[in-house]
């Protein structure tokens, strides 16, 4: 009984003290004429978001999606950078060779121990923004350019029909699959050597390889070509959204790194003992026994880094790339309602924070091990 | 069968083995015992290079252990070993655990490696757990999994670092029983442990450590009864 | 059977074990070229940080302009502080250098002593130039810049008092939570020193001051609001549960630079009318103890299920009313466990106030921005320059203590065994 008029009293003290907020903020508001209601994101945005083709006549709700989309673009691929230069720093960490395990310590101590933020404008402001222009632009072997409007890589253009080849591709992913399950079941029935990465792969590159001739080479890989003002062709990023991207992927990876090699380190010696003592060779015992292990422990805190990736993306603010932030803050500049503005930016946020904490918790309950 | 001679450890300025010197033939059972710390453990643990000596010379069914990778890997295929800890892998289920080196290391097909398998899974009376995670199984049943997984090498040498150890009273008996069986069935095998009654009954011969040196070496009936050395003595006093 | 054994002869003295000390060929056949992979490896990777070392070598000491940091020092490290008033902060500086080398010297003599009675792990041999070594270098470094008598007999008179503070410390021997207390009154003393009686309030605060004291101020007042949530989290009551939780959950799904926008921007908002706004400061102050709180909630949570049922059961048995269990026996266990994640969280935040640059406070980041616009140094491209310098203030900060808190995780380690 005591316990419920506890908690009816705590429930009531958070309420008022929330509600308490709320009036004064609204009472605030209207006396100073501004409007308290989220009506405001169908009103135009009034500002154009450079490297997109989004109107400044357009609502500034889609000015928001926009920021989402800009988001969601330097996050996937600062995870998927992120992940591949921790996993290759943190196993280098172990090396036995003394040079590189050096070199990778000092990678990681340099950079998990500066603001992610100083990274960034000095990717921007010191590296970035400070190239030659356009017209005495650098090229790296004739494929990339790189200029103080940004680096320009090699992309594939499309000229000819794109949907035979999509169904080139489809068959190769199926003939790989077959190849795949073919070597699967060969190494089953005779014991041979399976090789499957190998075999699928080298499938999958064949059937593609000779589709795109077959189909009329549906594609052009084509290089930028420089002119005097502008570059023509390939590829554009932005020195903002490159600032960015690196910045982000170079300082989670210094967090990844650690966390692959405390997780390749923290599988109990006795399962390498075990997988020697039973014969396995160096290889076979990362494969089939640590790694397998490593990852399950992993998981977690590298989830919690892709997380801290995402929010940490919100620094685009600073060099102006103009992720769902620095739409927010560009908003407000505008005369968008404060308030309200800030309250949709973190309920953004939560969106994808939720959403990544979801799939973690599914990925990590179907590797929990299996105990009574 | 397995030849130490002089075979000297160091851990940092610690001396976990000193000089010691051994010969174990075909089908021998050989039980050690000793206080802990006496260097049981890192003595069978270099036999299959877990832990590499730096003084003396180790031979095993005639290949001498040496940095050479693929004499170390020769060896390990002929050893089995059966751990305190058990240390199954516990992402993989018992079947699993028990086929992994046999298909990758042996290079047995799928359907061969499960029936060689389950045939020790039988001896080892737990035919019914080939489908369970070694985390849901007890600690005696974990253990005679270890056993199973060792034997399924084909091994010819069998080693056990205290094996019972880490069991519950009630678990200790069924591991024996099947250890008893293997020593009967002519493995040769040598085995840390503590347990006097098993040792008496199944050993060929006692070796006893302290101080990282063999102390004394005999047949069960003159180890239990008329040991020479003072300090086996003590040890039996105490553990008996 | 042709088993020799000798039985009969005593224990030997112990041998010397073989030399492990490999002669450099050894060695770097043994590290370096193991196999032609390694080589190879060995090869590239020795070309491409000799082309590093080379060009951050050559760049910091022939082609960087350090001008810019040495005539813009005192700016770097406290901005808009009157300079008049900068003797209250050297002032504060031997107040903190006091306090701090007093706590620390009766803390070490606690534990030599614990040690001693045979409790505690024994601590692990270092040289303490080596622990100390990363704050010596930056303070090296920024008596370098300064280029002045002054300031280099001043930093000198407040190592020494430390030092001193540190040799009387170790005279007298306190418990962790007292000695805790000493190092906090030294805090709010330099803290009073640089405000009180006609001093300089936090709003002409500035540069890498102000760096630190919203980081260890955001820290010291995220503790107990991140305790009670943690608590609250663990709490029987659903709802009081169910606030916890929403707290948390909330300022850890998003970014700090939102939760700053929102304290800069809606904190005006909040108040009743008729009361002032509070300074920019307060306000990212404020912001940063709301998102610090949630995640300090976090790490007590962790150190909360770290301790033992059995310990609230023992507690129980003995009639302990549930407020007394949880302030004398669940929560001193539980805080001594999350000390390293608690420095961990500081060492973020320590980077994290970086962020306050973005809602236009002047600090260390925001004024190594500021000062390439100055005239002289305009559109020189400077900002490297600036932007290195203030990278290695916060680097060295953040690995010295990180390195420290691994020692200390270590020891803690040692003691649970």
């Amino acid at each position: 009984m005591l316990r419920i008029a506890f908690q009816a009293v705590f429930l009531l003290v958070v309420a008022i003290f929330l509600l308490y907020l709320w009036e004064t903020a609204t009472d605030n508001l209207r006396r100073l004429g501004i409007r308290t209601d989220f009506r405001y994101l169908r009103q135009p945005a009034g500002f154009a978001v450079p490297d997109s083709d989004f109107r400044s006549s357009q609502s500034l709700f889609d000015a928001v999606l926009v920021g989402m989309q800009n988001t969601a673009k330097v996050a996937l691929l600062g995870i998927v950078l992120a992940t591949v230069l921790g996993v290759l720093v943190g196993v280098a960490r172990l090396s036995s060779n003394w040079l590189v395990r050096r070199a990778a310590a000092a990678y990681v101590e340099a950079f998990r121990n500066v603001p992610v933020l100083i990274i960034i404008i000095f990717f921007w402001l010191g590296i970035f923004l400070r190239l030659p222009p356009i017209s005495r632009a650098t090229e790296i072997l004739d494929l990339v350019v790189v200029s103080n409007r940004g680096l320009v890589v090699p992309w594939f253009e499309k000229v000819g029909s794109g949907a035979a080849f999509g169904v080139v591709a489809l068959v190769g992913l199926l003939l790989a699959a077959a190849a795949w399950l073919w070597r699967t079941r060969v190494f089953d029935r005779t014991g041979a050597a399976h090789h499957r990465v190998l075999w699928a792969g080298g499938v999958l590159l064949a059937v593609l390889a000779v589709g795109f001739f077959a189909t009329g080479r549906p594609w052009v890989f084509q290089t930028p070509e420089r002119g005097e003002l502008a570059t023509a062709g390939g590829f554009r990023l932005s020195p903002e959204y490159a600032a960015l991207l690196l910045g982000l992927t170079i300082y989670t990876a210094s967090h990844i790194a650690e966390i692959v090699r405390g997780s390749i380190l923290s599988v109990p010696r006795g399962q390498s003992e075990a997988a020697n003592a039973v014969g396995l060779s160096g290889f076979q015992r990362m494969r089939h026994v640590v790694l397998p292990q490593a990852f399950r422990i992993s998981v977690p805190p590298v989830a919690n880094q892709y997380l801290n990736l995402v929010k940490n993306s919100s620094l685009g603010v600073a060099v102006s790339y103009y992720e769902v932030t620095k739409i927010t803050q560009v908003s407000i500049s505008q005369a968008a309602p404060a308030v309200q503005a800030i309250l949709v930016l973190m309920a953004v946020y939560l969106l994808f924070s939720l959403s990544i904490a979801l799939v973690t918790n599914v990925i990590n309950r179907r590797l929990t091990l299996k105990g009574r | 069968m397995i030849d130490l001679v002089g075979v000297s450890k160091w851990f940092g300025e610690f001396q976990a083995l000193r000089d010691v010197d051994l010969d174990i033939d075909r089908q021998e059972v050989v039980v050690v015992c000793g206080p802990s710390g006496s260097g049981k453990s890192t003595m069978i643990r270099c036999i299959n290079r877990l832990e590499k000596h730096d003084r003396g010379r180790i031979v095993v069914d005639g290949i001498e252990l040496s940095d050479d990778l693929r004499n170390i890997q020769e060896i390990r295929r002929e050893v089995g070993m059966v751990f305190q800890q058990f240390n199954l892998f516990p992402h993989l289920t018992v079947l699993e655990n028990i086929t992994l080196a046999p298909r990758h290391v042996r290079r047995w097909n799928k359907a061969k490696a499960n029936e060689k398998a389950m045939e020790h899974l039988r001896r080892v009376r737990i035919p019914e757990q080939a489908h369970k995670y070694p985390l849901q199984l007890s600690g005696g049943q974990q253990q005679r999994v270890a056993i199973a997984r060792a034997l399924a090498m084909e091994p010819k040498i069998m080693l056990f670092d205290e094996p019972t150890s880490a069991l519950d009273p009630e678990m200790i008996k069924e591991v024996l029983d099947v250890m008893e069986e293997l020593a009967e069935s002519g493995m040769t095998m040598i085995v840390v442990t503590h347990e006097m009654g098993f040792a008496r009954a199944v050993a060929d011969r006692m070796v006893f450590m302290a101080d990282g040196e063999i102390v004394e070496v005999g047949t069960p009936e003159h180890f239990f009864t008329d040991p020479r050395e003072e300090r086996t003595k003590q040890f039996l006093a105490q553990i008996l | 059977m042709a088993t020799r054994v000798d039985t009969l002869e005593p224990v030997p003295a112990p041998e010397r074990p073989p030399e492990r000390r490999l002669p450099p060929r050894d060695w770097a056949r043994e590290n370096l070229f193991g196999t032609w992979f390694d080589t190879v490896l060995t090869v590239v990777f020795a070309l491409v940080v000799a082309w590093l070392l080379y060009r951050v070598g050559k760049f910091a000491l022939v082609d960087a302009r350090w001008e810019i940091i040495e005539r813009n020092i005192t700016n770097l490290m406290v901005s808009g502080f009157p300079r008049e008033e900068l003797w209250r902060v050297w002032a504060a500086l031997l107040v903190l250098a006091a306090s701090l080398g007093f706590g620390a010297g009766a803390l070490a003599a606690t534990r030599r002593r614990e040690v001693e009675e045979g409790r505690g792990a024994p601590p692990q041999r270092a040289s303490a130039l080596r622990r100390a070594g990363p704050i010596l270098l930056l303070v090296a470094v920024l008596l370098w810049f300064a280029q002045s008598l002054q300031a280099t007999l001043l930093t000198v008179a407040v190592g020494l008092l430390g030092i001193g503070a540190y040799l009387l410390g170790r005279r007298v021997s306190l418990r962790a939570t007292r000695a805790a207390l000493v190092v906090l009154a030294g805090i709010a003393l330099a803290f009073a020193v640089v405000v009180a009686f006609g001093g300089v309030g936090w709003h002409d605060w500035g540069g890498f001051m102000l760096t630190v004291f919203l980081a260890v101020g955001g820290i010291l007042l995220s503790f107990p609001f991140g305790v009670l949530l943690a608590l609250g989290r663990r709490s029987s009551l659903p709802a009081v549960r169910v606030v916890c939780v929403a707290y948390i959950e909330l300022f850890r799904g998003v970014p700090l630079i939102a939760v700053l926008f929102m304290s800069a921007f809606m904190i005006g908002f909040l108040l009743p009318p008729g009361v002032d706004r509070p300074s920019l400061v307060v306000r990212a102050l404020i912001g940063l103890v709301l998102f610090t709180s949630a995640y300090v909630a976090e790490i007590v949570r962790g150190g909360l299920q770290g301790v033992p049922a059995g310990q609230v059961e023992a507690a129980q048995a003995l009639g302990l009313s549930p407020l007394r269990i949880t302030t004398r026996i669940v929560l001193p266990q539980a805080l001594r466990s999350v000390i390293p994640g608690l420095v961990g969280q500081f060492i973020s935040l320590y980077k994290d106030t970086s962020l306050v640059a973005i809602i236009g406070l002047t600090e260390l980041l925001s004024v190594s921005q500021n000062i390439t616009k100055q005239p002289d140094f305009l559109a020189q491209g400077l900002i490297v320059e600036t932007l290195l310098f203030a990278a290695f203030v916060y680097w060295a900060g953040a690995y010295w203590m990180s390195r420290e808190s691994q020692r200390l995780e270590r020891r803690l380690g040692l003691g649970e065994r």
